[in-house]
């Protein structure tokens, strides 16, 4: 059995120590210069991928210490889209700045590819990069030039084609491509759609060297177990907490990709018994194999307080360890 | 008070810097409680002379003496811990209650009473109580300790009541019971409107609910039925595409809509122009009779300069609208 980080992470500490809270507030008040700030996080995303090594994880990501949402860096490596108004992310007490499309999209790079080249730099494990799926950046895009739903799908699906294309330089091992609308709008897109954009995507075998898995959070997933079992992923990700009737499924079936199961409510203070999740898990090793499947947070671990999301992590820890000995 | 297109607050102010002062010193320990009350107080007046200097018709007393809308009642009520500072957005940061044992006003019954009744001794206009929904404090918490999210949800709901029948009792004519989160979980409306329907029971106060954020298309025109008199929603953060969603929908002849029409969470200070185009395109859609304009939420994201130019803005763009149409 596998673990992995999932996405973000508190950008402030439990105790002493550095936060971005505090840089940037510093640094607006012109306490800090700007080479201060870009030290902290430096700093921020450090503690992030040391605490995903020293919990024995076999993946971690930078946290998204520098983003300030999932959007975030997509919007600055794209022309013709900007970031604009808050939207609430679902069902969270979290707002995103919503990308708005002014025209048709161009990739023009460097931003996420410098952000995935210092946390490799900084991480003693092989780093994930979360990205926006295909879904989920149409589901809370605003699009203010296509007006047609097929050519903005199939131009965004060439500028995230060529975003994992510089991805692949810089050291990282994998793309996940995160789908909380996919879990939450399910029957929005017909499934014919949704597999055969991320056909499209993926292109054939061999295309890139990287690992790309596909994160379902938020909502039910069962209903896109076969659309996407199909497709070449390294992995498949879902969140029991919010559709535990996948257990089931995953105990029944081997998929041909490696499994992800989020088993840690990433949003939830309660502590999850490591032996009440090993017995969970149980089924599912048995019918994937043991060394195929991850289990994770349900999403990132922003939505909790520093303290509670590194209680996680070393739950996590404790559950490989009662796993694999 | 103007007949028509009134002019009001979603709650919370920009905090002035002596206060954002005091409440650092207090931290300290440099100050007293009652220093800090006098520091909350004399920024509700400058609220309150804001207000009167632009003509705003109902006032809200700017939530000085709050921090965040849901860990406020969570400090003072019974059941709650606080857990370290959580992002909600950008540099912004809260700390997320913890529910971990049965909720109970405790002593903190009236808890909202003071902090309005000095307000309202201080204009002539009316002046909001201010209170946040049951479901939004639900919703807002990590819940360690109820066995469901309704269980929390209906409890709380007779806590609101209980402070709603005190600021009633007190002398407010306005209620204002805010659910931003109401519109997350469209599954569980019913759940909310249930519990509003507690806070609300036998209140003769007009009562409002704000609701922001979310995707309305999914609650409309369930919302309608919650039990408030008028509905606050924002309409600016989204270039009031929300207007292209009510149109959908008959606005119901027994309930109020303010509408915001100036952004809360951008530092732009929109045109009077801008402003004006939105007001008329409600108007097309919503009764006069039943529209006020107000800005998208709380103001307190805002500097005070900023608050303050948003809400000079909106009130012209108000007054001219009154006077191109003939208004009252």
């Amino acid at each position: 059995m596998k673990t992995t980080m999932m996405g973000s992470y508190p950008k402030i500490p439990a105790g002493p120590g550095p936060s971005v809270r505090t840089a940037i507030q510093r640094f607006e008040k012109g306490q800090l210069s700007a080479q201060q700030l870009y030290n902290t996080y430096q700093l921020v995303v450090k503690r992030v991928v040391d605490l995903a090594a020293d919990a024995n994880m076999d993946r971690t990501t930078d946290g998204q210490i520098r983003w300030y949402d999932l959007f975030d860096p997509v919007v600055r490596d794209l022309d013709n889209v900007h970031s604009a108004g808050l939207l609430r992310l679902f069902d969270n007490n979290f707002y995103f700045r919503h990308p708005v499309i002014t025209g048709r999209l161009q990739y023009q790079g460097g931003t996420l590819a410098a952000w995935s080249q210092e946390a490799v730099a900084s991480s003693r494990i092989p780093v994930t990069v979360v990205l926006p799926g295909l879904f989920t950046f149409l589901a809370l895009a605003e699009d203010q030039n296509y007006h047609s739903a097929d050519t903005l799908l199939s131009d965004l699906i060439d500028v995230m084609h060529l975003t994992v294309q510089h991805l692949e330089s810089t050291g990282i091992a994998e793309v996940q491509w995160d789908e909380p609308a996919l879990a939450r709008y399910g029957g929005r897109w017909p499934q014919d759609t949704v597999h055969d954009a991320y056909r499209a995507l993926l292109g054939p075998a061999g295309t890139t060297v990287l690992d790309q898995s596909l994160a379902l959070y938020w909502g039910p997933s069962s209903s896109w177990v076969d659309v996407l079992a199909d497709l070449p992923f390294s992995r498949l990700s879902f969140d029991a907490i919010s559709d535990p009737s996948i257990l089931s499924r995953l105990s029944a079936e081997a998929l041909p990709s490696e499994v992800g199961l989020g088993l840690l409510d990433a949003r939830s203070v309660r502590m999850e018994d490591p032996k009440a999740l090993a017995a969970v898990l149980s089924p599912i090793l048995a019918a994937q194999g043991p060394d195929r499947v991850w289990v994770h947070p349900s999403c990132g671990l922003e939505f909790l307080p520093p303290d509670r999301a590194a209680l996680k992590v070393r739950l996590l820890q404790d559950l490989k360890a009662l796993i694999n000995g | 008070m103007a007949k028509n297109l009134k002019t009001t607050s979603v709650g919370s102010f920009p905090k002035p810097p002596q206060l954002m002062a005091a409440r650092a010193r207090y931290r300290r320990h440099e100050i007293t409680k009652e220093q800090l009350q006098q520091a909350e107080d004399e920024a509700t007046r400058q609220v309150i002379a804001l207000q009167e200097e632009l003509g705003i018709d109902i006032f809200v007393h700017g939530e000085m003496e709050r921090g965040d809308m849901v860990a406020y009642f969570a400090e003072n009520w019974q059941g709650f811990s606080e857990s370290l500072p959580v992002r909600s957005y950008g540099n912004r940061y809260y700390h997320k209650p913890i529910v971990e044992g049965p909720v109970a006003l405790g002593k903190a019954a009236g808890l909202t009473v003071g902090a309005w009744q000095k307000a309202a001794a201080m204009t002539s206009h009316p002046v909001k109580g201010m209170l946040t929904g049951p479901y939004t404090i639900c919703d807002w918490s990590f819940n360690a300790y109820y066995p469901d999210r309704r269980s929390l949800v209906l409890d709380l709901a007779r806590l609101v009541h209980d402070e709603a029948l005190a600021l009633e009792q007190a002398g407010a004519q306005y209620i204002q019971i805010d659910e931003p989160a109401l519109s997350t979980r469209p599954e569980e409306l019913d759940l909310a409107i249930e519990a509003m329907a507690i806070v609300t029971r036998g209140l003769k106060a007009k009562t409002i609910s704000h609701v922001c954020y979310g995707d309305f298309d999914t609650i409309l025109p369930g919302l309608f039925d919650l039990p408030v008199d008028q509905l606050d929603l924002e309409a600016a953060n989204q270039n009031f595409a929300l207007l292209d969603l009510l149109a959908r929908h008959p606005w119901p002849k027994d309930k109020e809509l303010a509408l915001g029409v100036v952004d809360v969470h951008t530092h732009r200070i929109e045109s009077v122009d801008e402003v004006k185009a939105g007001i008329r395109r409600a108007m097309e859609i919503i009764p006069l009779d039943n529209l006020l304009i107000d800005p998208d939420c709380g103001l307190k994201t805002r500097t005070w300069e900023e608050a303050e130019e948003k809400l000079r803005v909106m009130a012209r763009a108000v007054q001219a609208v009154r006077e191109e149409e003939g208004l009252e």
